[in-house]
């Protein structure tokens, strides 16, 4: 099947406006459109959201509380406390930061601003609409070193909808990308794609279902020149999807040619549900490093918990870990002592396991963790209804020019977009990007 | 201005202004409103010349005497400015119309000016509204101004499941495979704007007809039946034990399973299953509700187990008088139990038939003091089943109707197989599209037929592809559009009718008529929109419909506070999951979201006043939800209209638990939440979201019963700080009266005495029903505050006070909500100021009805904007 000039979706990078890629990016666009890429040292992002915030009180003296999700107030060496003491063996691989944020999320609502973490979009201007995340950039410029351009995955799945997002993940203005969230299902697409099939069978079944496409194509052609302008805009989105299937069939067919990797099951406890939140997330984690260890992705991005939770039972872990009787949710608002502190530390054991398991797989001259770069915090504070200065926490990508080990308080006058942090991200990830949504540079202050 | 005065002249206001509306609305002369203005008002001010010149000699000094202090160049409250607005309406106000309408319904509602501030005379505010509305009249009156709306949409997942059921005649749990489709709290997601099509949609759309084809098209020769039957005998004198053969109270999770174990095998089909069955009726009960269910082992205390029901059956006969009872199902709808991997290799899946004595008083938690009173199950109904005979597939007729439906039997297909084809795409194609294909539409899915053959080694297998990829194409996707040469009105017409009142395709009844031009005729419309409602397939619209329009979807996910609750849910009352909900059977919220479409349904069935949603003399109730509210002589799991006598508690929809469970904390009641319910789902106000930075209401109810404080109290606190005030003050009072009902839904005007410290619950002690009433008697000692003042209405003490209010004062707010509502779902797309005089129209001819619900469906179906949503409505 012949490329046609659609298939490395130029119109989509396009419409993610406000970002400005070096002249590179032209190169690494035909580069896409040719074979894979020969195997190069990966680098690798995940982003990982929390909702409702973080405990984060301040004692009468002006410190941190031992059971904050901070580790200390201000800026400086990082010391652990109760609740982040599970980052023990990874400390020298992480920074905290204060006082960064999206402002294009300030306009939504109290539970609203999620939708923009991995977006940086303004969602408030004239368009009312999100717009592409950087792990769907990175994927849209690097996704062809790899089986699949991304992972994206959450504990309710699907995407939800306006102000209630549940996928960190999207492609452009109006395309969510889906999350997953069963583990028997991510991993058999990760690592079982042809089922039972053989290899040939499935090059067979992609030929016959690229010609068929056309077809489609032809059918929705024949059907849109009939309707009305505004109509016709609104079925555009069908062209893309049909456009997305044709590019997964051309891609899916290219990787027919190499071998898919062996994965030991053995400890993957893929019946795991969000009834037993810890093994859950474990199994969760274990795919997402299961999926960077075999290069099988390099883009991942994962809401363990949606900032819609009240709305259903699957966000509400802490009750079923800490048996904390009211909402989930309430933890958040009332911060209450104990229940509070425990919930922050159960959250930082889950992702420092996922830094561990980096850490502890060699790679090169260094781990897995030097060479990945993971985003973890949320788009609330301690204050609930509030969409400004997101608890965060970087980790990793020590080889990728990021320097560890500090809290860094951009408080105040010291204020930049959380959009410098993405533009250094994505240029670690060889993405050359100059400027991505509202940035004003990089974030110096963590680049070694 | 002493109070009673404020609220006397909002009202008045509000009537000069329906009287002036409606004398614009009879016939526009150079002055109407005068003359209806004078009626009330002593002095009669000049009129307002229209268009800009009485902007500016009117209207900015309007502005700028009362408005412009708050919406001006210094505050932008409610981020509204009146000092830059274009004064031209009629010829569109530079886009700034939808601004107009807002001050225009501000005004109208007496919302503002705020009651706090200087308030214009009734006649200024009218001339004023009268200015404005004739402005927008003007506009919408002259066609070319409309904005053509994009009506191509997808199908929601709900109309795809359906569609696909009435499309190949087998009822397929389809939905579960497809990405979720959003929800948005008070809205309808049946629009352009939900219902995008993502990058992985299609794919999945694509797997989902495989699969669904794959039910409906059968392979040739018939099939392998699996059939066994299994016997349960009591084994002898009853004991304290139950007999294998009988099935005490349900406690959830695995229990006896009857044995009844089906191989993986058939993969699809239909099934049938047959029980044996009698009842064991302790004197005073009348029957008992048996649910049969299949699927995966349910293991209660691990929660792991998945099913999907089989039937429910309400036993009456005795023993003596076994009577057999017949299911009928798809098996490819029930989830299996992977087999075990050992090693000696994976082994077999199954499927697991399970049955349940559902039967429920409202009192099981009774026994669930220390652990389950196992003695007690005897005094209560017990099921008797003697046999489960399965069977599948069903072969009665091979192939069965759904195949031959698609691929009918003729001697084409062996005399020409190609002309076969084409017939048989034909008719599907048509059918699928729900209007006739064109010839070229038909050809290009020859040519994938043709494409696809070699690759299949059947007929059958090549058709299920083909069909497949119809079943992906925008043309059944996407609602039915009448466009440039594709189809007429009258198609577009009778699937606009289906998907409102259905959710579904349309019948072959309505696509005749289409195909006859006869359906785009009122009395046409009429009839068939009132057949449509007695169908059955009209409960799905009640559903769906409901359930957005009062969000009460969220009652089924609030946490509830098992301390302050410990009688609400049902508990495991031991094992690992001890304390916690029982799984594996419908629970207290499952019957109130019951209820409230139970009593949308019932309204419609009755075509009563719309106003019934606000207070009914009728409740839709079943035992354990009668038990819960108080009331007595409801018996069985059936749900019926139970009659409510005046004054009660209970009636209409704001004392219905979905509501107020869904709108409370699970600890508390939330009147903020509850005042949002009342105005976004009773009134149609949009309330804005609360805005970032704005600090949290703390609950009222803390972590314990110990230290409640009075949410009053904590909102007055809340009001002091001016951003909040300013929303607060609007919605506050709306949820007050609330306050009377508890978080779980029931009537409770008593509370803790605020600081005081109460006893704990204790199980042993304060357990049972009884015991549990004497101890709350204890705590609630203190007649809660549920006294407020309305926004520009009177004060009202509790929910019969509101309720009085309500149905008095704001009867035309009430039904042009609920008509704004049908209208919006029924086209699916957010009404604009364009639609405005199309409302009122509608509005008016309800009043005339008497607001009756069902006669309100069949106006808005024969209405011109649903018939032609395209064209700008007529003024």
């Amino acid at each position: 099947m012949t490329l046609k000039s659609h298939h490395l979706s130029r119109r989509a990078v396009l419409r993610g406006g406000g970002i400005a890629l070096a002249l590179p990016f032209l190169g690494s666009m035909s580069r896409a459109a040719g074979l894979v890429a020969t195997k190069q040292q990966p680098k690798r992002m995940l982003i990982s959201y929390i909702a409702y915030g973080v405990y984060d009180p301040v004692t009468p003296d002006g410190k941190a509380h031992e059971w904050s999700w901070y580790p200390r107030h201000d800026s400086g060496p990082v010391t652990l406390n109760k609740a982040s003491a599970p980052f023990e063996s990874v400390k020298d691989s992480i920074t905290y930061l204060r006082g960064l944020d999206h402002p294009g999320g300030y306009g939504l609502g109290g539970h609203s601003s999620g939708d923009v973490f991995a977006t940086a979009a303004d969602m408030c201007g004239a368009d009312k609409t999100n717009n592409v995340s950087i792990d769907q950039l990175a994927a849209k410029i690097n996704g062809h070193h790899t089986r699949y351009p991304s992972l994206v995955l959450g504990s309710e799945g699907g995407t939800g909808s306006y102000g209630m997002s549940k996928t960190l993940s999207h492609a452009g203005p109006g395309q969510p990308v889906p999350a997953l969230e069963k583990p028997q299902e991510i991993f058999n697409r990760l690592f079982r794609p042809y089922a039972n099939h053989t290899v040939e069978d499935v090059r067979a079944r992609l030929k016959r279902e690229a010609s068929v496409l056309d077809l489609m194509m032809e059918n929705y052609e024949s059907l849109h020149g009939k309707l009305g302008v505004e109509d016709r805009r609104k079925m555009d989105e069908y062209l893309d999807s049909v456009r997305a299937i044709e590019q997964r069939v051309e891609r899916t067919s290219k990787w027919t040619h190499e071998e898919l990797p062996n994965i030991d099951t053995k400890g993957l406890n893929l019946e795991a549900t969000y009834h037993q939140p810890t093994e859950y997330m474990r199994c969760m984690y274990d795919l997402i490093y299961l999926a960077f260890q075999t290069d099988s992705t390099r883009f991942a991005t994962f809401m363990t918990e949606s900032e819609s939770s009240t709305g259903n039972l699957v966000g509400n872990f802490a009750n079923m870990v800490l048996g904390y009787t009211g909402a989930t949710h309430d933890i958040a608002h009332k911060r209450p002592e104990g229940a509070s502190g425990e919930w922050e530390k159960w959250r930082a054991e889950q992702h420092a396991y996922f830094l561990k398991r980096l850490r502890d797989t060699p790679e090169g001259d260094g781990t897995m963790l030097d060479t990945t770069v993971v985003l973890w915090g949320s788009a609330h504070p301690h204050g609930s209804h509030s969409t400004k200065d997101y608890p965060l926490q970087i980790a990793g990508g020590n080889q990728l020019g990021f320097k560890h080990g500090h809290l860094h308080n951009f408080e105040g006058a010291r204020k930049k977009p959380l959009s410098n942090l993405f533009v250094s991200m994505l240029n670690a990830v060889d993405v050359p990007v100059e400027k991505f949504a509202d940035s004003t540079g990089e974030l110096i202050e963590i680049l070694a | 201005m002493p109070q009673s005065d404020l609220s006397g002249s909002a009202v008045r206001t509000t009537k000069v202004v329906a009287l002036m509306l409606t004398l614009v609305a009879a016939s526009w002369t150079r002055e109407p409103w005068v003359a209806a203005a004078s009626e009330v008002a002593p002095a009669s001010p000049p009129p307002i010349p229209a268009g800009p010149s009485g902007h500016r000699s009117h209207v900015q000094p309007f502005f700028a005497t009362y408005c412009i202090r708050c919406h001006g160049a210094e505050k932008t409250k409610g981020e509204m400015t009146l000092h830059t607005l274009n004064g031209d309406l009629a010829s569109g106000a530079g886009g700034e119309l939808d601004r107009w309408e807002r001050i225009l319904e501000v005004l109208d509602d007496g919302e503002m000016p705020p009651e706090d501030e200087k308030q214009p005379s009734a006649v200024e505010r009218a001339a004023v509204q009268a200015w404005i509305d004739q402005g927008m009249r003007d506009h919408v009156a002259k066609a070319s101004n409309a904005k053509p709306a994009p009506l191509a949409r997808r199908l929601t997942n709900f109309e795809y499941e359906n569609t696909m059921r009435d499309l190949l005649g087998i009822d397929l749990e389809l939905i579960k495979d497809l990405p979720q489709d959003p929800v948005k709290p008070y809205h309808f997601n049946n629009s352009a704007e939900f219902m995008l099509l993502g990058p992985d949609q299609l794919d999945r759309y694509l797997k989902t007809a495989r699969r669904a084809l794959a039910s409906a098209i059968v392979d040739p020769e018939k099939p392998k039946v699996f059939r066994q039957t299994w016997s349960l005998e009591p084994k002898g004198p009853a004991f304290a034990t139950m007999q294998p053969d009988e099935f005490g109270v349900y406690q959830g999770g695995g229990g006896r399973e009857g044995a009844a174990i089906i191989p993986s095998w058939p993969e699809t089909g239909e099934y049938r299953l047959r029980i044996k069955a009698a009842a064991i009726l302790p004197p005073g009960y009348k029957e008992v509700p048996l649910q049969i269910v299949m699927g995966s082992v349910l293991r209660g205390d691990f929660g792991t187990g998945e099913y999907t029901p089989v039937g429910t059956v309400h036993l009456t006969n005795d023993v003596d008088h076994l009577e057999e009872f017949e299911f009928r199902g798809r098996i490819e709808n029930h989830p299996m139990q992977v087999g075990e991997v050992t090693k000696h290799g994976q082994a077999p899946s199954t499927r697991h038939i399970y049955l349940q004595n559902l039967f429920d008083n409202g009192r099981l938690n009774d026994r669930l003091v220390n652990q389950f009173d196992t003695a007690w199950q005897f005094t209560v109904p017990r099921a008797v089943v003697r046999s489960i005979e399965f069977e599948a597939p069903v072969v009665d007729t091979w192939p069965p109707e759904h195949h031959t439906r698609i691929l009918p039997a003729s001697p084409l297909r062996s005399a020409d197989p190609d002309a076969y084809i084409r017939d048989v795409l034909d008719s599907f194609i048509t059918r699928a599209y729900r209007r006739p294909a064109s010839p070229e539409e038909r050809d290009r899915f020859f040519k994938i037929y043709k494409m696809l053959e070699p690759e299949f080694d059947s007929l059958e297998a090549t058709l299920r592809e083909t069909l497949a990829t119809v079943l992906v194409s925008p043309q059944f996707l996407y609602h039915t559009l009448a466009g440039d040469g594709l189809t007429t009105p009258d198609y577009e017409l009778a699937s606009r009718l289906s998907y409102f009142l259905w959710g579904s395709m349309p019948d072959q009844e309505l696509l005749s008529l289409a195909a006859n031009n006869r359906l785009d005729d009122t009395d046409v419309i009429k009839v068939q929109a009132r057949r449509m409602l007695a169908d059955p397939r009209a409960q799905d619209f009640v559903r769906n419909f409901t359930m957005q329009w009062l969000s009460i979807e969220k009652s089924r996910a609030v946490n509830i506070n098992r301390n302050l609750f410990p009688r609400f849910l049902y508990l495991v009352p031991n094992g690992e999951r001890a304390g916690q909900e029982q799984l594996y059977r419908p629970t207290i919220r499952d019957y109130m979201i019951d209820e409230t479409v139970g009593f949308i349904g019932e309204l419609i069935r009755r075509n009563a006043s719309v106003l019934a949603i606000v207070d009914s003399d009728f409740a839709w109730l079943n035992e354990p939800l009668a038990a819960h509210y108080g009331i007595d002589g409801v018996q069985g799991l059936r749900f019926r209209a139970v009659p409510v006598a005046p004054g009660a508690a209970i009636g209409g929809l704001p004392t219905q638990g979905s509501v107020l469970v869904g709108n409370g904390t699970g600890s508390a009641p939330h009147p903020i939440y509850r005042a949002v319910w009342l105005r976004e789902a009773i009134l149609g106000d949009e309330v804005p979201p609360p805005p970032a930075e704005v600090p949290a209401l703390s609950d009222s109810a803390g972590e314990k019963v110990e230290n409640a404080t009075s949410i009053k109290d904590l909102l007055r606190i809340h009001r002091t700080v001016e951003a909040c005030n300013d929303c607060h003050v609007r919605l506050d009072p709306w949820g007050i009266p609330f306050e009377e009902y508890n978080a779980i839904g029931q009537y409770q005007p008593f509370i803790p005495k605020n600081g005081a410290v109460v006893r704990r619950f204790q199980a042993n002690v304060d357990g049972t029903l009884e015991g549990y009433r004497k101890y709350l008697e204890t705590v609630n000692t203190v007649k809660v505050d549920a006294a407020a003042r309305v926004p520009n209405g009177p004060e009202v003490t509790g929910m019969r006070d509101l309720k009085n209010y309500l149905l008095n004062e704001r009867k035309e707010d009430i039904a042009e909500n609920v008509i704004r509502r049908l209208l919006t779902y029924a086209i699916g797309r957010p009404l604009t100021y364009h639609d405005r005089y199309a409302i009122e129209a509608l509005l008016d001819q309800s009043k005339h009805d008497d607001y009756r619900l069902q006669d309100m469906i069949l106006a808005v179906c024969s209405s011109d904007l649903f018939r032609t949503p395209t064209r700008a409505p007529r003024p």
